[in-house]
């Protein structure tokens, strides 16, 4: 990876004058992602947030080739992109390389968006998809998804005398794109800039399917200021709640160790969201949190070869 | 009697509980949300089930399972996800399961934006999917409408055993009006014996959408056939505002627009213009009849949507050539204004509108 004073001088692909929010952490993890791309980027793009706030027509705020078609098939229209970019590269008609990458939030990934993904995998295409997760539908208004962790409040997973907010824990997206064995899986977050840009990079340079699943906090739905999108971001990684690994070729390994192991209560109490955890009648899921973590942590650092023999 | 302000979206979610719907399977969409939203809180407090699918294709088809066990069913969505469901639609109404489907329209085509439009019109009255078929598609023009045909619907799905869809817009998914929230009286239905409630009880029943022997599956597009008539009887609704005997012009339209075409009624009143109004309530059953008799009186008739023109072909149908019918449209999320509309009829009155 060139030294950051070099990629700082690269042109920015996603510039400023896009609308969304003050303190999102999607264009932070974006521009990161998309300075780490050596070569021409074509990007498509599901329906979500970073979609409509981006390209409101006259204007866009992405200095490259950029393509949206609906909300359940990011991973479909990038392959059409990317099979006519290696006709067109087979017949002569273009020599330049070039990288395919394709944007999606949880809810175009992990629920709507799935079924192409997981096609466009199986057919083993040239392309990197990111997913940046905000664990929940932030566009329409802060509704659940199959992100949404255990407890979070959302619209639609609401909080009373008989819902504790979401009572499931979210799905291991990262884990089901492992399952499809492609050859370069990773999860990251944009607090750690030096991490993200390492993976893109390594993403980029993936002869086949790469996908990068970014935790990138919504403060609107998460309920923080915006000034503390990077701070909750990295808290989640200390806490173990989002590790930072990868899986190249099916080897996985953990690209962060947290110095101590923080309780997961320190990522929830800066939240909103899980505010009515801490009352005496919903703490018991604060316990269930932490043993869902531990569970999952604990079998990562098995596969990751970091457990003490 | 209660009267609350209400937002639409959120009277029609308590209509359905009211109308005894207790299994509602949605996804986000804009403008509509809110009725997930209101669903969310409300029905685990009546014993019913909220359930938020992982894509509108999840959600429609969970809306087959539960309405094969005879249950009051619903769904709602806008635009792009209602064209999502529309396979499932074709399905539902193929098995013949009743239930009701929302479409709280958008401008479009493809992502469109989250203005109120009519542009799903074509889609919603015939059928939508594959198939010949017809779902039943009521269109409500107020927020107290949406309450009470929002009870019309769950009502007219048991009663024809078809899927019911309520076609608005944007616009009346979001406003807030004044509710009377009253007892509603409906006709009795006969018990739902076709479901399939897994007891062991009586004879075995079957619920399918698929017949291979093209004998068969014409006696059946015939049955349906019938149950269209039928609809057209017995169910079409329609209201006529204004000028009811010798109208100097007939204004169409439906949902959005005939509110505004009431105070193009008032406002032409002042002009010394005699208007008349006439309002599809049902879009299918469309009241063809109606429209021609009252086209007849008028001998002018003008159809506003917010399309760029798809009822007025009905109107056409239903007129017969017995009075030229006009239209004018605004698209893309525009709402017509009264002053355009006006123009439009003195240009119409003048002789220089263009059919």
């Amino acid at each position: 990876m060139p030294p950051l004073k070099e990629l700082a001088k690269r042109p920015e692909r996603l510039t400023s004058g896009h609308r969304l929010c003050a303190g999102c952490g999607a264009p932070i993890a974006i521009r990161l992602i998309l300075a780490a791309a050596d070569k021409p980027v074509v990007a498509a793009n599901a329906t979500g947030c970073l979609e409509v706030s981006t390209t409101i027509f006259p204007y866009t705020a992405w200095n490259i080739p950029w393509i949206h078609s609906a909300f359940e098939n990011a991973a479909a229209t990038i392959t059409g992109v990317e099979t006519m970019y290696r006709a067109k590269k087979k017949r002569g008609e273009i020599d330049e390389d070039i990288y395919f990458v394709a944007f999606g939030g949880d809810g175009g990934t992990y629920d709507i968006g799935l079924q192409s993904l997981s096609g466009a995998w199986e057919r083993g295409h040239r392309f990197v998809y990111v997913c940046y997760n905000n664990e929940a539908y932030m566009n329409t208004g802060i509704q659940r998804s199959s992100a949404t962790p255990l407890g979070a409040w959302t619209t639609t997973s609401p909080v009373g005398k008989v819902l504790p907010g979401k009572t499931q824990w979210r799905k291991n997206l990262t884990e089901i794109a492992v399952a499809h064995d492609i050859p370069y899986v990773a999860q990251s977050v944009p607090s750690n800039w030096r991490d993200l840009t390492l993976k893109a990079e390594k993403a980029f340079h993936t002869e086949g399917p790469a996908f990068l699943n970014v935790l990138a906090s919504c403060n609107r739905g998460w309920r923080h200021l915006p000034a503390d999108t990077l701070k909750v971001n990295q808290l989640a990684v200390d806490c173990c709640i989002w590790p930072l690994y990868e899986v190249e070729n099916g080897e996985y390994r953990l690209t962060y160790k947290p110095r101590e192991k923080k309780p997961v209560e320190e990522w929830l109490k800066v939240q909103g969201r899980f505010q009515h955890l801490f009352s005496p009648a919903y703490r018991y899921l604060i316990d269930e949190f932490q043993a869902y973590v531990d569970r999952e942590w604990e079998r990562l650092l098995e596969k990751c070869g970091e457990t003490k023999k | 009697m209660e009267r609350i302000l209400m937002k639409g979206n959120e009277a029609l979610a308590e209509a359905a509980i009211q109308a005894g719907c207790r299994f509602y399977f949605g996804y986000p969409i804009t403008p509509q949300t809110e009725i997930s939203e209101y669903l969310s809180r409300r029905l685990p407090e009546v014993g019913g089930v909220f359930l938020q699918a992982e894509s509108e294709i999840a959600a429609i088809n969970m809306v087959y399972g539960a309405a094969s066990t005879g249950v009051r069913v619903m769904t709602s969505s806008s635009g792009p996800g209602i064209s999502l469901k529309q396979e499932g639609i074709s399905y539902l109404a193929s098995a013949e399961l009743p239930c009701v489907i929302v479409n709280m329209s958008r401008g479009g085509p493809g992502l469109g934006n989250i203005q109120p439009a009519q542009s799903d019109y074509f889609q919603a009255t015939r059928g939508g999917g594959h198939g010949d078929y017809r779902t039943l598609v009521l269109a409500p023009s107020s927020v107290q409408e949406l309450v009470s045909l929002t009870h019309r619907a769950f009502y007219l799905a048991d009663k024809y055993r078809n899927p019911v869809k309520i076609l608005g817009d944007g616009m009346l998914g979001q406003m807030m009006e004044p509710v009377t929230w009253e007892a509603v009286e409906l006709p009795s239905l006969p018990p739902k014996n076709w479901a399939i409630k897994g007891k062991n009880e009586g004879e075995r029943k079957f619920i399918l959408c698929m017949e291979l022997d093209p004998r068969e599956l014409e006696n059946f597009n015939r049955k349906l056939e019938r149950k269209y008539q039928q609809m057209a009887e017995e169910d079409s609704a329609w209201e006529i505002f204004g000028e009811e005997d010798n109208p100097d012009l007939l204004l169409v339209g439906f949902g959005t627009v005939a509110r505004i075409l009431k105070s193009v009624v008032r406002e032409g009143k002042k002009e010394g213009w005699r208007l008349s109004l006439i309002r599809p309530i049902t879009l299918f059953p469309f009241p063809y009849n109606e429209v021609q008799e009252m086209a007849q009186k008028a001998g002018k008739v003008l159809v506003v949507e917010m399309n760029l023109g798809q009822m007025v072909e009905d109107v056409k149908l239903g007129v017969e050539g017995k009075a030229p019918v006009h239209f004018y449209g605004r698209v893309g999320g525009m709402i017509p204004t009264v002053d355009e509309i006006l123009q439009k009829i003195a240009d119409i009155l003048r002789g220089e509108g263009r059919k």
